[in-house]
């Protein structure tokens, strides 16, 4: 199966279409620019284009997928172009999963519930803060799977909504 | 003598004592919760003993379990580190009783040290400068007035009962203070029913320097030169660096004189850190004692970069009856150092401490570069305690050159899975404030709170996050230029 050539890159609200050439070049954006990625093996790459050269080291699955470069690093969300983004929170202010790992202290909504964006749907206690978990858009929510008093992990739906 | 160490902390500074005593030939027991069974510290020593549940209360904080594993695996002493129970005169105490050697300080000291007004009229009596300040025994305005003439302007008339800001005011001249003590001191007797009040200097702008200080059960007493710690986000040292680009050679030889004055003052043994606010430039600058913190320090490599000196190596020899290893006159400050203190935090989410699992860690590798942390790849930075990864020490001739060093080890060191301050902390490095050595520990909380992190990745590392992962055939083509051959690529294919 031919593998996707076209992607979208998405950090936080930022979507950079990224397309890998014929030659095996990347270009990333419109008109950002055309480079040329070594692999060092074990995450680390050689990225060069324009006469400049960059270390970058990346780590994680595509929809969780960490960067690292130059003292800056962030999480994005790496998805062949056309796919429909799929509902995921980890990386994402305000989703569906735990941002670390924490202590459900309180669950605010429950199944069939219709929500807005930006309700509150349940409160974590992690590093002896709370952590507010909101709806990161309107509809309805078909499943809870947590309950107070439970410990969660990142990753892991708490609530779905549909 | 001591023969074995049980070290009752984790992370960084347990294994940096764990290698301390392992250099000495000493042995070593870890102790751990359950959210550390697998972590370097527990790894690194000779023996581990399970104390409890993840929370510290239950675990790191539990004297009573921690005496048991030192009496169960035959240890004579206990290292408490920093933090937990290393400035608990109880635990200090329960060692001693136990017949256990607590590496630091005496009980009393920690005691003395520990009560701020107890620490204040000790130190006065040393003839430390303290903040000035007192609660005038005749509490007629005209007595206030008196007081508050002596210890001079802008100053903070406060409840000698109470805080919270309850009958707080900040007077900044003589002309407001009469209307500024009528509302104080009614609203300490609503608040606390006590209209008794207490006035003190208030210092604007300080820095924070201190003075690493050593002392043996010989009567011998030294210091260790300075740290500037002013580099503060809401109370919280970000940044350390030694010598301070505040200090003149006459006030850094007050200031040491006046540290060991101190500790001598409270009978101390061992290492421990006299905290001052610096007001003021220059040679006309004044220092007054904030607080003793007795226990080795987070930033103790700072000092140990410009001394040439190992000072928990010393506190081992200390602890164990040993003499000071060095005299004073023995001791210099040679080059700069800094620290920077590297955290799972998100500067992007108001430093909100993270939590989770180090997909990737690659320290970096730099003549003059130490770096201690307690983390290896793949290791959980647990929710349950300070989110601190690593710290990274630079040493250089020049403070120039030194900020250069950091700047570079901080940009190669690449940590994946969670955010941390990284970006941050070179944003600070970069400032003029930090450039020019002008950053007061008002300075992040104030006009540097716009100081931001750059978030936005680079185009190139789009280009390698879309690579990363492909299969080894698409790996291979977005080698690009190199052939198909050349074993870097053939490399990535194999390793994905």
């Amino acid at each position: 199966m031919e593998a996707a050539r076209r992607f979208i890159v998405r950090q936080g609200e930022v979507a950079t279409p990224v397309e890998v050439l014929a030659d095996g070049r990347v270009r990333v954006g419109g008109q950002d620019g055309v480079f040329t990625v070594t692999a060092l093996g074990s995450g680390e790459y050689v990225v060069s284009g324009g006469g400049a050269t960059w270390r970058v080291a990346v780590a994680g699955p595509p929809d969780a997928r960490w960067v690292g470069c130059e003292g800056v690093s962030a999480c994005v969300d790496v998805q062949p172009e056309g796919l429909p983004r799929e509902m995921r929170a980890r990386g994402v202010a305000g989703g569906l999963s735990a941002p670390m790992p924490g202590t459900v202290i309180d669950v605010a909504v429950g199944v069939g519930q219709q929500v807005r964006a930006g309700d509150l749907l349940l409160t974590l206690e992690a590093m002896k803060m709370e952590l507010p978990i909101r709806a990161p858009r309107d509809g309805t929510v078909s499943a809870v799977r947590c309950a107070p008093g439970e410990l969660v992990q990142p990753g892991p739906l708490l609530v779905e909504i549909t | 003598m001591i023969s074995k160490v049980l070290v009752a902390n984790r992370g960084e500074i347990a294994l940096r004592v764990v290698r301390a005593c392992d250099e000495l030939g000493i042995a070593t027991v870890a102790v751990y919760s359950d959210a550390d069974a697998a972590a370097p510290h527990v790894l690194a020593a000779g023996q581990a003993v399970r104390i409890g549940l993840p929370p510290p209360a239950e675990s790191y904080l539990c004297m009573e379990r921690i005496i048991e594993a030192a009496r169960a695996t035959g240890a004579d002493a206990i290292h408490p580190g920093y933090g937990f129970l290393a400035e608990n005169h109880a635990f200090a105490s329960a060692c001693e009783d136990a017949g256990l050697i607590f590496i630091g300080p005496p009980p009393s000291a920690i005691a003395a040290m520990g009560s701020k007004i107890s620490a204040r009229r000790l130190m006065d009596a040393a003839r430390v400068p303290i903040v000035p300040g007192e609660t005038p025994a005749d509490q007629s305005d005209a007595a206030i007035e008196a007081a508050a003439r002596r210890a001079g302007f802008p100053l903070l008339i406060k409840a000698a009962a109470g805080g919270g800001g309850k009958g707080m005011r900040l007077v900044r001249r003589e002309a407001d203070l009469a209307a500024a003590l009528s509302g104080a001191r009614h609203e300490a007797a609503v608040a606390f029913g006590d209209g008794t009040l207490y006035v003190e200097r208030l210092i604007t702008r300080p820095r924070h320097v201190e003075i690493q200080v050593f002392a043996d059960a010989h009567g011998g007493a030294v210091h260790l030169f300075e740290r500037d710690c002013s580099v503060q986000r809401r109370h919280q040292k970000v940044i350390e660096e030694s010598p301070s680009p505040a200090l003149t050679p006459a006030l850094r030889s007050q200031m040491g004189e006046a540290a060991v004055a101190a500790a001598r003052a409270v009978g101390y043994r061992n290492a421990g850190t006299i905290e001052f606010l610096l007001e003021g430039e220059g040679d006309a600058a004044r220092f007054y004692f904030l607080e003793m913190n007795t226990r080795l320090q987070v930033e103790h490599p700072v000092t140990e970069a410009v001394t040439a000196v190992d000072l928990v190596h010393a506190q081992l020899r200390v602890a164990a009856g040993g003499r000071l290893p060095w005299t004073q006159q023995a001791l210099q400050q040679r080059g700069h150092a800094i620290e920077c203190r590297v955290y799972a935090e998100d500067p992007s989410a108001g430093y909100l401490p993270q939590a989770g699992r180090i997909a990737l860690y690659r320290p970096p590798e730099r003549p003059g570069v130490r770096i201690d942390a307690g983390v290896v790849e793949g290791s959980e930075v647990p929710v349950h305690y300070d989110p601190m990864i690593a710290k990274v020490i630079a040493h250089a001739e020049t403070r120039e050159t030194a900020i250069e060093r950091m700047r570079a080890a901080l940009s190669e060191f690449r940590i994946l899975g969670l955010p941390t301050n990284i970006a941050f902390l070179l944003a600070v490095l970069e400032s003029p404030a930090f450039r020019a050595g002008a950053i007061d520990t008002a300075y992040l909380d104030g006009e540097g709170a716009g100081l931001a992190a750059p978030l936005t990745l680079p185009p190139a590392a789009l280009a390698a996050a879309v690579a990363h992962g492909q299969t080894p055939v698409a790996a291979a083509a977005i080698g690009g230029e190199r052939a198909p051959d050349d074993p870097w690529t053939s490399l990535a294919g194999w390793r994905g």
